[in-house]
């Protein structure tokens, strides 16, 4: 009994003495630290600290619980190109949220710090997360002393939605409420004053010229070109490349320096492919109104003849190509249905 | 006006072109219902779908208990235990209209069911749409162009993919309607008549009853009333044409349970009312303007025309003060997904999820109105050559469908008819302009032929034109004032000219000769296109399959086979529970309650019979007990190869029960990410209710359990049910239906172990040696 209680009396006053020294020196270092971060947050305009490896490991050094949580963004600079990533919107809306929050709690002892972390200069403290995937946003809570299981990953769906549903996200798992989100009008209120000003004066006039009928408005080949134009962008299926974000090429998955710009398969389209396709669809429908409005009024034989012929040729040339992609993309073998004798 | 000098031969050649016309239209009647029957050809006369059951029971009903029952009609067999009020939550349109048509068949003593009224609904309508757009076009640009519009909707594929027989949807009599409310406003336009106005409001109100879309034609025409007064081309006509239609229209809108106040709460149907005053403040302007005299009226202008600023605006800042204290603005999420096309995908994941309300691709245009896109465009610029009310509302049609079918494939519906007008429009041009030329120039070859020929035919064109004027004339002379008939006569003198220049304006002989081959052969290649889309296409009926392989043709009937059983074999008030895919035809077919269906409307409801298909079996028993369920009903392809099954469905489950109970998480059913279900699959998945009831003795059918969706071995393939017992499983296997196990039952089981584990294997070993499937 002597014997094994020695130890562990030992012990004991060894946890004492350890507990004490942190409860001692955690309030200096972590005060420092965060007095230190709170610098660093005013000296950004949006509140996002840049983090480094030698920053991080002074957080971490801190003993747990640390006094306040830490989101982090995973950045890289050579990322930035890439669309589908759309890493730059998302770090701006991750700078939304630190101002916002910043704005909302104008605390002298900030519970909430928002990183930003570049790949490049920092690709151990990468490391030390795990991160292997962009985009990335993680959530080291107080407690977290091991950095891979004990942070919080955001997920795929809280970054969908923007500024808000990051906010949404701390909301839920720091209980410190973010606030609403300032967003930034996109004129400031001096030009919409302006704006409007010109707007006002402006109106009258128009309204006089209107009446007279002499604006743009009045001309109605303006109206053809806009209604064409209008046709054009939605036959191409922009929207779709709007909605989706899509490129206007992309690189062949196996050979990276050929391009492409054709997609085969129906449920997705490229940009330029989008267009070309529109432009032979508009094509064939302008040049038969040419054809039937503009050049029966021309007197000269040869002249008609030779735009004929090469209007037929286009035309002929477009509903062929468009036949023949079409088939080609969605893969169906349109046939007729004739009499079983004719074959 | 003057009668002709040869009022013979012309009067005779008009009796001759109207008989042809309705034979012409007859025979387009015809195609646009014949077309449209494939899927009875092929398949058999079945009600298709999922929705279209919804309509055929509702239709049932209302012929069985009568309007007035219909209005009230509590639907206590579905959503148990919340029940649905169906009287004032479906558009009753489509529903009124078969229901009528049957009584007039039944009391003309023509015993037809009410499954195979509701089956030829929609062939019947678009055989009406098609004439409702011959009417239409023939308004903007003419008898001949109305002709080729209505032979080309008759059998453009946008509109047969809604309109197959037995696709008994809303959409199939809302096309109908949406064509003939455009008509009935342009002829008011054209004509000035009240009596046109009227029959308007009443084809408003038949598409306010038939489909949620009508907010489509409440806030077109107010665009065009606008664009109308901006280019100052207001007339009292317009007046006619639209006043009527707002007032009586609201009014009747206001009539649909299901639209009822939304008539004139919601931002939809505002841009109607601002106009509304707008053309008010105009007419007023217009109205003083003629009483007065030019300085009084410039005195006048400012008065009116301030005091009109201020009562607008006034009524603006309550319209705005209105809109801005709700919080969508008023619009409803769809609405606003189409005026910004990236709100949906931000904001609203459940509009942006559904596969009808994405983006269409170019190929879905050239799959949709094929060859007509590039007619369109040819048809545009005639519509503004000259551009008259007519046809700039054409033209704004087509400009707004086509930017809205941008935004979502499923509005493609509502282009298509703009696109077949705009093509019948340029290909009658076409037509006009190239076998003129080969006329003259044909006839021209011998000299005196030529002189004769022209002579009769300036006569002809004369006689045409005189014609057209007087028929007008008379049109005109009921409805309007003396005094608009010189600004008529000047305008109307112009055709007569043109049409003499026009004899010279030709084309060569050859190349018009080739055009006109290129334009036939255009035309042959759209109609293969469209017989190919309607039999291959959009003609299969979802509810019967069918495959074709090299030993002959397979039909699988399971679905009917399980609703049936369930009919014949259970009791009248037990509850089947499904996913919410099957609740319609669950209750159509089988006519039993379920606890959810395709009505969406209750996501906590949805989310819990997720829950329950995501949970282990006790958790699972446990919320199907607690809501009454009897029986539960999977779906399964994995024998056959049937790729839309629940277990492919099974992740929106997960998702959707995970929204609203946090205990089920998406990650626990994925490894890595990655949704499976063989070997690798996490211990979650191969132990959730819906992997049980899809895979349950599946292995027995070939000895590996391999699945010819996923194309894999299961996961767990030996494993009994502890609180469910298979009680029927159909032929392919594609509907498995499991019963609750009675608690009860559950206790003895275990003092019995012995004796119900002996009688079951012998069971499974007898139905395994004598066949895959015991129930067969």
């Amino acid at each position: 009994m002597a014997i094994s209680s020695t130890p562990t009396a030992a012990a004991l006053l060894l946890i004492t003495i350890l507990f004490l020294l942190t409860t001692h020196g955690t309030p200096l270092s972590s005060d420092t630290i965060v007095s230190e971060l709170s610098s660093l947050r005013s000296q950004s305009s949006t509140g996002v600290i840049h983090l480094t490896d030698s920053l991080l490991r002074r957080i971490l050094s801190l003993p747990t619980p640390r006094p306040f949580h830490s989101l982090i963004f995973f950045d890289a600079h050579q990322l930035h190109s890439k669309p589908e990533l759309s890493l730059p919107a998302l770090k701006s809306e991750f700078s939304l949220v630190s101002s916002s929050f910043q704005s909302n709690n104008p605390n002298e002892n900030p519970q909430l710090f928002f990183f930003d972390i570049e790949f490049q200069e920092s690709q151990a403290s990468f490391a030390l997360f795990g991160v292997n995937s962009l985009p990335h946003i993680r959530l080291i809570p107080p407690t977290a002393s091991d950095l891979k299981s004990d942070s919080i990953q955001m997920d795929a769906s809280d970054l969908s939605r923007m500024a808000e549903s990051m906010a949404e996200f701390i909301e839920s798992r720091t209980k410190l409420s973010v606030g609403p989100i300032n967003r930034p009008p996109i004129i400031s209120k001096k030009q919409i004053m302006f704006i409007v000003a010109v707007v006002l004066i402006w109106t009258p006039f128009f309204v006089k010229k209107l009446i007279s009928g002499n604006t743009i408005f009045n001309d109605k080949n303006i109206w053809m070109a806009g209604a064409i134009f209008v046709y054009f962008f939605s036959v191409s299926g922009a929207m779709f490349n709007i909605i989706r974000k899509m490129p206007m090429f992309m690189a062949d998955r196996q050979d990276p320096s050929k391009l492409v710009f054709f997609y085969q398969g129906s449920g997705m389209q490229l940009g330029a492919e989008g267009f070309s396709i529109g432009f032979l669809y508009t094509i064939v429908g302008l040049l038969l109104a040419f054809v039937t409005h503009v050049l029966v009024r021309v007197k000269n034989r040869t002249a008609q003849r030779l735009v004929m012929i090469f209007v037929l040729f286009v035309s002929f040339w477009a509903v062929k190509k468009v036949v023949f992609l079409d088939n080609w993309k969605t893969g169906y073998g349109i046939h007729g249905y004739w009499p079983s004798s004719w074959q | 006006m003057a009668p002709p000098e040869t009022p013979q031969p012309t009067t005779l050649r008009h009796a001759f072109g109207n008989v042809l016309s309705v034979f012409v239209l007859l025979l387009i009647g015809v195609f646009a219902f014949s077309i449209r029957l494939f899927s009875v050809i092929k398949y058999e006369s079945v009600i298709h779908e999922f929705d279209p059951y919804f309509n055929y029971r509702v239709t049932q009903y209302l012929t069985k208990s009568g309007v007035y029952d219909f209005w009230n009609w509590f639907d206590d067999r579905t959503w148990y235990p919340l029940g649905r009020v169906i009287g004032g939550t479906v558009y009753p349109g489509l529903t009124l209209t078969a229901g009528t048509l049957w009584r007039i068949l039944n009391s003309l003593n023509i015993p037809l069911s009410v499954e195979t009224v509701c089956v030829f609904t929609a062939p019947i309508f678009s055989a009406f749409a098609s004439w409702a757009t011959y009417l239409l076009t023939k308004e903007v640009k003419g008898a001949g162009a109305g002709l080729t519009a209505a032979a080309l909707l008759a059998m453009v594929p946008s509109y047969i993919s809604r309109s197959v027989a037995g696709s008994y949807d809303n959409e199939a009599v809302a096309i109908f309607a949406l064509i003939l409310t455009f008509y009935l406003y342009i002829k008011t336009l054209n004509t000035g008549s009240l009596f046109y106005a009227t029959l308007n409001a009443m084809a408003y109100f038949y598409m306010v009853c038939s489909w949620g879309g009508y907010t489509f034609i409440i806030n077109l025409i107010p665009m065009h009333v606008l664009l109308c007064i901006v280019t100052g081309r207001y007339s009292p006509r317009l007046y006619i044409a639209y006043a009527p239609l707002v007032v009586l229209g609201t009014l009747l809108a206001a009539l649909v349970p299901v639209v009822g106040f939304n008539a004139v709460m919601t931002s939809e149907h505002f841009a109607s009312f601002l106009v509304f005053i707008i053309i008010h403040v105009v007419a007023l302007v217009y109205y003083i303007k003629g009483i007065l005299t030019p300085q009084m009226f410039k005195v006048a202008v400012t008065l009116v025309v301030s005091v009109g600023l201020i009562v607008c605006g006034a009524v603006l800042a309550v319209l705005i003060a209105l809109v801005a204290s709700s919080p969508t603005k008023g619009w409803s999420g769809r609405s606003l997904s189409l005026l910004d096309p990236t709100y949906a995908s931000k904001y609203i994941p459940i509009i942006a999820s559904v596969s009808e309300h994405q983006p269409p691709t170019w190929p879905s245009y050239f799959m949709d109105i094929n060859v007509l896109a590039f007619l369109v465009p040819a048809g545009i610029i005639a519509c503004f050559l000259p551009l008259s009310d007519a046809s700039s509302f054409a033209v704004l049609y087509i400009v707004t469908s086509v930017y809205f079918s941008g935004v979502m494939v499923r509005l493609m519906l509502v282009l298509a008819p703009a696109a077949c007008i705009m093509s019948g429009i340029a290909l009658s041009e076409a037509f006009d302009v190239f076998t003129r030329s080969i006329k003259f120039q044909l006839l021209g070859s011998t000299e005196n032929l030529q002189v004769n020929n022209a002579g009769e035919s300036t006569n002809v064109a004369q006689n045409d034109v005189v014609k057209t004027e007087k028929n007008e004339d008379s049109q005109k002379e009921r409805s309007s004032r003396k005094s608009k008939k010189k600004e008529k006569e000047s305008t109307e003198r112009v055709p007569l000219v043109s049409r003499i220049e026009q004899k010279l304006l030709v084309l060569p002989l050859e190349t018009s000769l080739i055009a006109v081959f290129l334009l036939v052969l255009l035309g042959a290649f759209y109609v293969v296109h469209c017989v190919w889309a309607a039999a291959e296409a959009y003609s299969a009926p979802s509810i019967v399959l069918t495959s074709r392989s090299h030993d002959g043709l397979h039909v699988f009937d399971d679905f009917r086979e399980a609703y049936s059983w369930l009919s014949h074999n259970t009791e009248v008030d037990d509850k089947v529970a499904s996913w919410w895919d099957y609740g319609y035809q669950t209750t159509a077919m089988a006519n039993r309650t379920v606890i959810v269906d395709n009505n969406t409307w209750n996501n906590t409801h949805i989310a819990t019979v997720g829950t329950a298909m995501s949970s282990p079996e006790k958790a699972a028993w446990d919320i199907f007990n607690s809501l009454d369920v009897k029986y539960v009903l999977v779906v399964f392809g994995g024998l056959v190869g049937y790729p839309s099954d629940d277990i492919n469905k099974f992740l929106w489950m997960v998702r959707i029960g995970g929204g609203v109970f946090p205990h089920i998480k998406e990650p626990d059913y994925l490894r890595d990410g990655q949704y499976r279900i063989d070997s690798q699959a996490t211990p979650t998945m191969l132990n959730c209710l819906m992997y049980k009831l899809s895979y349950y003795r599946f292995v027995e059918t070939d000895g590996k359990g391999f699945d010819r969706v996923r194309h894999t071995e299961i996961g767990k393939k030996y494993f009994k049910l502890t609180h469910f017992e298979e009680v029927f499983t159909t032929h392919h296997w594609m509907v498995r239906i499991y019963k609750l196990k009675s608690p009860r039952n559950r206790i003895r089981g275990k003092t019995k172990k012995s004796k119900s584990k002996a009688s079951s294997t012998t069971s499974s070993k007898r139905s395994g040696t004598r066949k895959k499937n015991p129930w067969h």
